[in-house]
């Protein structure tokens, strides 16, 4: 999959822009301040019509224009079609084939893009928020009901968290209303559960052989999952709600106390060891970002089992951070399958032959020059 | 103002009904101005005595100029059945489709702690007192297919359920006449999983 032509209007700080892209290397280079990242994060808004920066739309448009509007052109499966994506302060228009598509579910996955950014790094050095949105995103793209159930899910705690509230106060002194919240809350938590369960399953075969590439060997990577309940990963549905029923029924007064709920996805984490050590805590810079890596990388392979083709790779001012052995690997293993876009204040810091093929955009001050 | 006192107090009373901006409300108001006085007379009393002449049946809940309501009241209907609706709305519906020959139960909104509402704040007391004082065998529970209209199923299943009457909840699924590829992805896997033996 890549995308062929990109075309942005009152975007940031792109008063009007259009470009042509090759389908294996793209580099964008520009001083600090010139819009390296607003142009990469222009194309992942065309994928997932939202920002991965700001969750106000509003910051997209340019100051004191009415609206912006970016078009691509992608091509899938030796087909290629047209996307738009529209941001006014009426709210957002999203058009795939040039016919608006009124329900965001059905116009994103389309493109499919993988963003590696300096805030990846969080993934593995981040709070448990990170790394749960992180596999919320990717399952989500794979599978449309995962975010409904997710949706309902976040509803039922927060109500359910209310009624703990009002119980803790004594204002409210029946207990039926919580285990009717309980139940509901355990039916969407199971359905979550297995499915990052299968999920974790595929990503660990994608994972560890690519972190042991790029450390040369000598790291395994493991991921495990740290959940609020003691379930194998194999369970069926019926074994996991049956030791939520059980681990909420030992909690509820406690719950009560602290007004909150304390079981659930929403609680859960992912661990990442490498020989056996937490990186988040014991590992070293270096480690932790060619975890993250890893991840990214396996992220690439995941999609392109599910799509069957490989996703857009953008790397946002990463590639300069990485040690040229991390470099080369990582160009290797996107080589002529993957189209990437790599934003840098300069070449200089990349040594790498196909950095000689690839395709440079010099960028100053929201503006292409040649 | 740009408007005169009389037409601006008008617009600002159409702005308060649902779905009505600014710009209809002109539209409607001066509307208003052109229409013949009876009907304007007509269209004021209709207004007041909708309000004024309507109550909710001390029986069921449901709105009504008489109590109790027609339904309540109609002795050809089967008092062994009882279905619960959130809204005075949804009764209508079920009236349109002319095949429930029961009684219906409004409980005027669902429990919800995040906006504060309680069993007690709902018909859900009547609904007890209604199931102890009347011969009831079936309760069926009709509420809206999100959170809020499940739990207030679910909760009102397990007062109940304990006194033996037989609680049912309506189906969730594909609308009749449609077509499958249609569907959105959670309403199908819903009429996945209430499949039924044929």
């Amino acid at each position: 999959m890549h995308i062929n032509q990109l075309a942005l209007k009152n975007y940031r700080n792109y008063e009007q822009m259009q470009l042509t892209f090759d389908d294996k290397i793209n580099v964008i280079i520009g001083e600090n301040a010139q819009g390296k990242t607003n142009l990469m994060e222009a194309i992942y808004v065309l994928a997932f019509a939202k920002s991965h920066r700001t969750p106000r739309d509003k910051e997209l448009v340019q100051w004191e224009k009415e609206y912006a509007k970016i078009e691509g052109n992608v091509s899938k499966r030796n087909r290629s079609f047209p996307l738009e994506i529209i941001i006014s302060s009426k709210g957002k228009k999203a058009k795939l084939n040039h016919l608006e598509q009124r329900r965001l579910s059905d116009y994103i996955g389309a493109m499919n893009v993988v963003m590696f950014a300096p805030e990846d790094l969080n993934l593995v050095k981040g709070s448990p928020q990170v790394r749960r949105r992180f596999i919320d995103m990717e399952i989500g793209q794979i599978q449309p009901t995962y975010i409904y159930h997710l949706v309902q899910y976040q509803k039922i705690v927060k109500q359910r968290n209310h009624l703990l509230k009002g119980l803790q106060r004594k204002q409210q002194a029946d207990r039926t209303m919580l285990q009717v919240l309980t139940e509901q809350l355990i039916e969407h938590a199971a359905f979550i559960i297995e499915k990052r369960f299968t999920f974790l399953e595929l990503l660990r075969k994608w994972a560890d052989p690519i972190h042991q590439g790029i450390s040369r060997g000598i790291e395994r990577l493991e991921i495990n999952y740290q959940g609020t309940i003691e379930v194998s990963e194999d369970s069926n549905r019926e074994k996991i709600t049956s030791m939520y029923q059980q681990r909420f029924a030992e909690v509820e007064n406690k719950e009560i106390d602290r007004g909150t709920t304390l079981v659930g996805p929403h609680r859960d984490d992912l661990l990442f060891l490498v020989n056996g050590k937490d990186v988040q805590t014991y590992g070293s810079q270096g480690q932790q970002r060619t975890t993250a890596l890893s991840l990214k990388l396996a992220e690439i392979e995941l999609i392109y089992n599910e799509v069957g083709e490989y996703p857009i790779l953008l790397l946002d001012d990463v590639l300069s951070e990485l040690d040229d052995y991390r470099q080369s690997h990582l160009l290797n293993t996107i080589q002529g399958k993957v189209q990437t876009f790599v934003s840098t204040t300069s070449v200089d810091g990349i040594k790498h032959e196909t950095l000689e093929k690839a395709e440079l955009f010099h960028i100053e001050n929201g503006k292409l020059v040649t | 103002m740009y408007y005169p006192e009389p037409i601006s107090k008008l617009i600002d009373s159409f702005t308060k009904l649902p779905g009505i901006g600014p710009k209809t409300a002109v539209r409607l108001a001066f509307f208003v101005l052109n229409m013949k006085e009876d009907d304007v007379l007509d269209f004021a009393k209709a207004l007041v005595n909708a309000k004024r002449e309507l109550t909710h049946c001390s029986i069921c809940g449901h709105i009504t100029d008489q109590d109790p309501c027609s339904i309540c009241q109609d002795e050809t209907r089967d008092n062994s059945v009882i279905c619960v609706v959130q809204d005075p709305k949804d009764v209508i519906a079920m009236e349109k489709m002319k095949e429930f020959g029961g009684k219906y139960h409004v409980l005027h909104g669902a429990i919800s702690p995040m906006d504060g509402i309680g069993p007690e704040d709902i018909n859900v007391p009547s609904l007890l007192n209604r199931l102890k004082d009347e011969e009831v065998n079936e309760l069926i529970l009709a509420t809206n297919p999100n959170i809020e209209g499940e739990a207030t199923a679910m909760y009102i299943s397990r007062l109940v359920k304990p006194s033996g009457i037989r609680i049912t909840r309506i189906a969730h699924g594909l609308p009749m006449g449609g077509d499958l590829e249609y569907a959105d992805e959670v309403t199908l896997s819903k009429a996945m999983e209430g499949r039924r033996e044929l």
